[in-house]
């Protein structure tokens, strides 16, 4: 679809209903949206935002979802899938950055137009990259705590499953805010593999054994509060910082129990992903990079956030594009 | 273990048998974790860590309390820690919405004794075999969880009901209690009642059983049911500790429990294993993810570490009690 731009500008609606009579319906483009698991609310987000996107431009989407969490047997023969049903655009997020390539490489082989959202693929051909900087969320959440301990104080970190991307670069973020800090001492840096009843006991643990925590860095948001509990339980205080900006711990940052958590923009990466792909197909102008800015959720400024998911409005194209980093 | 002179009743590892020395060999391995983080941490025997660990040690111990029964009829329940998460997030629906704790409580019981009840029907009267029968519950209630739940986390449960989980009686942790309790019970019904002793003869030879008259169909619907309703239970302490439940919650549990029950000494092919047993395994278990955060182990190291500690574990059991015979 890249030859021949301006002609097919006009004439593309008129092209994509004649070619895909088959599969893609008139009224509007089908985009085919892949996310990790059922799980995490994070993938939640993502796919109420793609939703949004699509029905504000008239476009449909379908969700590939692999029904055992983060399956990457199960992603590879969703996208066998989709290589046979062509959807119009694909909004893509690999289970597993390296593993997903081969699977993306079909993809490309249909001459499906794609998007990669939240983990950058190791390889692969794709329209953009849209996501969120897991060091520089580290980092700034580690920064804001440090500021609230005023540059003081001995703190653990609680890391995510081990060897995944987000947890390895939201993990080297914390431990770089801690370097700027030469007051703040780091006890323990512990795995709680994103789950919540291990953060719990790991959190336990290092009670026993450190009779003065000042700070806890989650790598994520259940972990985080599983931390809180476990304080809670102990009465003991700490100041908690969690990632990626869910319900729950907007709730928490609400109530006063959790310090902030930095906004992993789920919703706005699902947004501007899937408006990515359907701009595309329209050929109206997209950019080929965005890496969203980092926002740490505070009691200061959590009222934003504290609206149900689906009541919340995606950014206009103008907003969007101005993230643009390449 | 396979071998076919095992006694049909009688099980080998009996602790109200009064054999103190053998309640001994099955701790050993235990005991060695424990006295070696005693000399390299100084916090390890601190009567807070103990607490600290037998609270963390119950959960596990609930799930795969009610296993071991499974395990000793020569079954397997894969679905015990998808029932937890389905339990707990139908609990804490309840709670949220009636404002009831012991109604919310009543609905993870009953939840997860009905998918064990289930479970056992399929295995009985349909004659699946339990690995398959309850590989596919796993998935049924994955599904019906991902589904209710749509990725949302409940959270939020009143302070009344969280002492289940978090509070203290007479300086010890409620989960500790309701863990020597349910030690007492699953102990006593498995040793000490006929229908314990029957299940055993069931795991050890079905066809003998059934011949000796013991109702066999009955017997098994009973173990699938406890083990479901065991899981129930632990939903509830896991909302009561947690405060809240997602759909994720039940997957890092089911191996940790199956673990539990095998590294504990119950045999796979049935007919050979204690509860007693199984609430070591669950110990040895958490021991060693206690002992790694004391030390401060990398977080590389870890599953390493606790893979070897498990073979080691299982391997010492193993040898002590040939000695013992």
């Amino acid at each position: 679809m890249k030859p021949n731009k301006g002609l097919i500008c006009i004439a593309l609606p008129l092209v994509l209903s004649a070619t895909f009579a088959a599969t893609a319906r008139a009224d509007g483009e089908t985009v085919a949206v892949f996310t990790k698991n059922q799980t995490n609310p994070f993938f939640q987000t993502v796919r109420v935002g793609a939703d949004l996107a699509a029905k504000t431009l008239n476009a449909k989407t379908l969700h590939y979802i692999p029904t055992k969490p983060d399956s990457i047997p199960e992603q590879l023969s969703q996208v066998e899938d989709v290589v046979v049903k062509k959807p119009d655009a694909v909004v893509f997020t690999p289970v597993d950055y390296k593993a997903m390539v081969p699977g993306v490489e079909k993809i490309n082989d249909a001459k499906i137009p794609t998007v990669n959202i939240t983990d950058r693929s190791a390889g692969g051909k794709f329209i953009a990259f849209v996501g969120a900087d897991d060091y520089n969320l580290g980092l700034d959440t580690g920064r804001y705590l440090f500021k609230a301990l005023g540059g003081k104080g001995s703190v653990v970190i609680i890391e995510g499953v081990k060897g995944s991307l987000t947890s390895v670069d939201r993990v080297r973020g914390f431990n770089d805010a801690i370097k700027e800090n030469p007051g703040v001492k780091l006890l323990a840096s512990q795995p709680g593999n994103y789950q919540r009843l291990q953060a719990l006991q790991v959190m336990e643990n290092l009670m026993q054994s450190n009779s003065q925590i000042d700070g806890v860095l989650a790598a994520n948001d259940a972990m985080a509060v599983g931390a809180i509990e476990a304080l809670d339980g102990a009465n003991r205080k700490a100041q908690v910082i969690g990632i990626n900006g869910t319900k729950e711990a907007v709730d928490a940052v609400k109530s006063g129990k959790l310090l902030a958590t930095g906004d992993y923009n789920g919703f706005a990466q699902g947004c501007i992903g899937t408006m990515i792909a359907i701009r595309t197909l329209r050929n109206q102008p997209v950019v080929t990079e965005i890496v969203l800015k980092p926002t740490i959720i505070t009691k200061d400024n959590y009222q934003p956030f504290d609206v149900a998911l689906d009541a919340r409005t995606c950014p206009t194209w103008d907003e969007a594009a101005k993230f643009a980093t390449k | 273990m396979t071998d076919m002179t095992k006694p049909v009743v009688a099980p080998p590892g009996s602790i109200v048998s009064g054999d103190l020395m053998q309640l001994l060999y099955r701790l050993s391995a235990a005991l060695l974790i424990c006295i070696i983080l005693a000399l390299l941490n100084d916090s390890f025997l601190s009567l807070g860590n103990i607490l600290n660990v037998l609270r963390q040690t119950s959960l596990l111990f609930f799930i795969a309390s009610g296993l071991t029964l499974v395990v000793l009829t020569a079954g397997l329940d894969l679905s015990v820690g998808a029932n937890v998460a389905l339990s707990a997030c139908l609990a804490g629906t309840v709670i949220q919405h009636t404002g009831s704790p012991l109604l919310g409580v009543l609905t993870g019981l009953l939840a997860g004794g009905i998918v064990g009840l289930l479970n056992g029907v399929m295995v009985t009267a349909l004659r699946i075999p339990s690995f398959i029968a309850t590989y596919g519950m796993l998935w049924v209630l994955n599904g019906l969880t991902y589904w209710y739940m749509a990725g949302e986390t409940i959270h939020g449960f009143p302070p009344g009901f969280r002492q289940i989980g978090s509070g203290y009686l007479f300086g010890l942790p409620i989960p500790v209690y309701l863990l020597l309790i349910f030690l007492a019970i699953g102990t006593a019904f498995a040793q000490r009642t006929i229908w314990g002793q029957e299940i055993y003869a069931v795991g050890a030879n079905p066809v003998a059983a059934r011949l000796s008259g013991i109702p066999v169909a009955r017997r098994l619907l009973l173990v699938y049911g406890v083990s479901g309703t065991m899981a129930g239970l632990a939903s509830i302490i896991f909302l009561a500790r947690l405060n809240s439940a997602e759909a994720d919650i039940g997957e890092s549990l089911t191996l940790p429990a199956i673990a539990a029950v095998l590294i504990g000494g119950t045999s796979l092919f049935g007919g050979v294993g204690t509860v007693f047993g199984t609430f070591i395994g669950a110990l040895i278990l958490t021991l060693v993810l206690n002992g790694m955060n004391l030390l401060s182990v990398n977080a590389n190291w870890q599953p390493f570490i606790t893979g070897v500690i498990v073979i080691v574990a299982v391997w010492l059991d193993m040898t002590t009690r040939r000695h013992k015979l």
